[in-house]
């Protein structure tokens, strides 16, 4: 069902500018979930859009399963990349949200069949007949998601899917991508939501001066402060809680901590 | 004194019948920094344009019952800044001292506003930078420091560190902090409730196009990361929203 | 490419009504005159203004892209089609009066296609609106003129990112020419939507930052506008009156 991604020694630069990728390499076997981490402006989102097609390295290959990413046009790429992008109105503009979420597989000739559920599972089926432009923008967010998870990629390339999100609607992205690597769908999630990153990805890879400098476990990584404190971040919420309380495990999800918090007998608030 | 005070207000959108805002009773005295939150969609976006009194007049629709707001043309910042820009200003200098060059004042008086209210957001650097080409983090700081710029008694934000890597957009709440001991009116709409609740000074959290809460955050927050965590391990309420507090109940319970 | 290309000559110092001022005195002078000769003057005017503000590489290409259509059609309309006395050119039989035409016709849209590229190259829009601010005019045509000088490349760049979106959920471009017509559908779609969803942020914004606030807005960096300038640009508004004058009564 999924596709394993492998990139190998790519080099990329704008224009004629330096190289902003400097020999990165990296795989993500099927059903696996990674996170890609880095300061502002080091190129997470570039290293995203070379795996869909959009952008060309300067060196370096990146495969897809058996195909040669090089070798192949945008839209082709979209049989098995879904790509979501950071800034979703770029996309938008059928008259309803089920035409828009539509739109992908037709063009894909998958077939609608598909379309209906995706909504469910999104929570967008009350919103299936209103104009996409009628939304908030965060669900309008939410919207082109399921336009992507609609093709049924085999691969799910994400750049901030959760920003500007409630806790409500993170839960159900986090579930959508949970199932999909079940399935043996491989995702790569580009994030600062580190809560949501921590309740998705079984990895962390971190992108610095153009090279991968760090590919651990998240359970490792999301705890330790220094490293994230490099990049301008904070151990999310609940492994927060984890290295506050000593918690055994390195917990870093909400299920985690909840499950070494069991014991506690709680007074009720003075 | 209320700096906004909405009484039997009700609004709704060109067009829909549905009234999008219902809210019986709403007073926002000077100096407050009023976290507005709920469910996306639930009216928290509206709550923020009829009390700064930009609904109706240029979004539409219509509005009964009583609204008084005493502040001098309150300053509007949204999550998207790039719809925020002037278009005209070809430098992010000009597009920050737009505000108040609108206002006629010395030409000097504009320019030091402009520098101030960058220097305050951290983006002084970005002030010879095209606004047209910004990311957006840096454009929202831009956005935030042309709002700043224009010395509002009231300053309203809708989801203002959308943009933002979470260095800056506590930098950015910290600030909202600091402008409301100054003295100035803060509302700021998020679904980032931690983050609100760690400087605000009220809550107001909406359902359905009304206020279903309202008060100290302490007590009216239940939406972050580490209440979810307390109330399933079966903290009783009040529900503590962040870390440090939830350490303090779970040493409490020894 | 159409808009503003930087430089050091001495209009794009200058102040930004001296370039406008004089693509519009070549505008207003060549329909004033009404033979070729000196409306191919007013041409070879545009041309020395664009190889003067070192422009005339961006500005040639679009300009005969613009003009050649046009020029093609009235020769054809024109020097074919038009009356006697006819006198032979190649295989083809021309009129002689309707080649005079077309040359005028033709002439005049190439010297206010070039004259009013090469201004367009040379004002920058910054200067223009700063320019204006200081002359007192309102903030309302300010932001329709320059968004109007700024459209393309706004639009252009949308619209490459939208592309870019469609083509990631599967969108071929390229195909039967059917198949490309119906590709225009959702990458025009979201261009138009995303702008009039954008406008409507837009206004909101610009109210609460006082656009429509009716004071008269402080300009930050108002362009020079020595008094060599000032003087140029009443001469040229002389110059067209006298032209038109004469023009009026026959004299030319």
């Amino acid at each position: 069902m999924g596709f394993d991604v492998a990139l190998r020694g790519l080099h990329f630069g704008y224009g004629s500018g330096p190289d902003v990728l400097r020999g990165v390499s990296l795989d993500v076997a099927a059903g696996q979930v990674a996170a890609l981490l880095g300061a502002n402006g080091v190129g997470k989102t570039t290293l995203t859009r070379l795996i869909a097609g959009l952008l060309r390295p300067r060196a370096g290959r990146i495969s897809v399963g058996d195909w040669d990413v090089a070798t192949k046009r945008p839209d082709e790429m979209a049989r098995r990349v879904g790509y979501a992008f950071q800034h979703a109105d770029q996309q938008l503009f059928a008259r309803t949200v089920r035409d828009d979420v539509a739109f992908g597989p037709r063009s894909l000739g998958l077939g609608e069949a598909g379309v209906a559920g995706v909504l469910e599972e999104l929570g967008l089926s009350a919103a299936a007949g209103t104009h996409p432009y009628d939304l908030p923008a965060p669900v309008r967010k939410l919207v082109t998601l399921a336009g992507v998870l609609a093709m049924d990629p085999g691969v799910l390339v994400l750049d901030e899917p959760t920003a500007g999100f409630d806790l409500a609607m993170r839960d159900l992205v986090v579930a959508a991508i949970a199932r999909r690597a079940a399935r043996g769908t491989s995702v790569l999630v580009v994030s600062h939501d580190l809560a949501f990153v921590a309740e998705v990805a079984g990895r962390v890879v971190v992108l610095r001066d153009g090279l991968i400098v760090a590919d651990e476990s998240a359970r490792r990584l999301l705890s330790h402060t220094a490293t994230l404190r490099a990049m301008g971040l904070r151990p999310p919420p609940a492994a927060a809680v984890g290295l506050a309380l000593n918690l055994a495990g390195e917990p870093v999800r909400v299920a985690e901590v909840v499950e070494r918090l069991r014991g506690v007998r709680w007074t009720p608030a003075p | 004194m209320s700096v906004i005070r909405l009484e039997r207000a009700v609004f709704r959108y060109a067009g829909r019948p549905e009234p999008a805002l219902t809210v019986e009773r709403l007073d926002v005295a000077r100096g407050e920094l009023v976290a507005v939150t709920g469910p996306i969609g639930s009216g928290c976006s509206t709550l923020l344009l009829v009390a700064s009194g930009y609904a109706p007049s240029i979004t539409g629709g219509t509005l009964e019952g009583e609204r008084r707001i005493e502040a001098r043309r309150p300053a509007l910042v949204f999550a998207t800044p790039w719809t925020q820009l002037t278009g005209i200003a070809h430098t992010v200098l000009a597009e920050v001292a737009f505000g108040p060059a609108s206002d006629g004042l010395p030409r000097e008086q504009v320019l030091a506003a402009a520098h101030a209210a960058l220097e305050r957001l951290g983006a002084h650097h970005l002030a010879s930078r095209d606004p047209a080409l910004l990311s957006g983090g840096e454009l929202q700081r831009v956005v935030v420091a042309a709002a700043l710029a224009q010395q509002p008694d009231l300053l309203v934000l809708d989801d203002p560190a959308a943009e933002l890597d979470p260095e800056a957009a506590d930098r950015l709440y910290d600030l909202l902090g600091d402008l409301a001991r100054e003295g100035r009116t803060v509302l700021v709409a998020t679904p980032d409730v931690a983050r609100a609740a760690h400087v605000a000074t009220r809550a107001l959290v909406l359902e359905r196009g009304r206020i279903v809460a309202d008060g100290v955050p302490a007590s009216v927050l239940s939406e972050t990361d580490v209440a979810r965590i307390a109330r399933a391990a079966g903290c009783p309420g009040p529900l503590p929203l962040d870390v440090a507090a939830l350490v303090a109940r779970v040493a409490e319970a020894g | 490419m159409i808009g503003y290309v930087a430089g050091r000559s001495w209009l794009h110092r200058a102040h930004p009504y001296t370039p406008l001022a004089l693509a519009a005195a070549v505008l207003l002078l060549s329909f004033a005159f009404h033979t070729p000769v000196p409306v191919w003057l007013m041409v070879a005017a545009a041309l020395i203004m664009a190889l003067a503000t070192g422009t005339i590489r961006e500005v040639l290409g679009p300009a005969l892209l613009l003009a050649t259509p046009t020029w093609l059609v009235l020769l054809v309309l024109h020097g074919l089609l038009g009356e006697p006395p006819k006198a032979p050119f190649g295989p083809f039989l021309l009129s002689e009066p309707g080649v005079a035409r077309a040359l005028v016709l033709g002439g005049r849209i190439g010297a206010i296609v070039i004259a009013f590229l090469a201004a367009l190259a040379t004002v920058s829009p910054a200067r223009l609106v700063d320019g204006m601010t200081a002359r007192g005019i309102p903030f309302g045509p300010i932001f329709l003129l320059v968004s109007t000088l700024t459209f393309l490349p706004r639009t252009r760049e949308r619209a490459a990112r939208i592309l870019e979106a469609q083509q990631a959920r599967g969108l071929r471009i390229g195909g039967s020419p059917l198949a490309r017509f119906r590709a225009l559908v959702p990458l025009v779609l979201p261009l138009v939507l995303g702008a009039l969803a954008e406008v409507d942020e837009q206004v909101l914004a610009l109210e609460t930052r006082g656009a429509t606030s009716g004071v008269r807005r402080t300009p930050l960096d108002p362009p020079a506008d020595p008094a060599g300038q000032r003087v140029l640009r009443l001469g040229l508004v002389v110059v067209v009156v006298v032209a038109w004058a004469a023009r009026l009564t026959n004299r030319i």
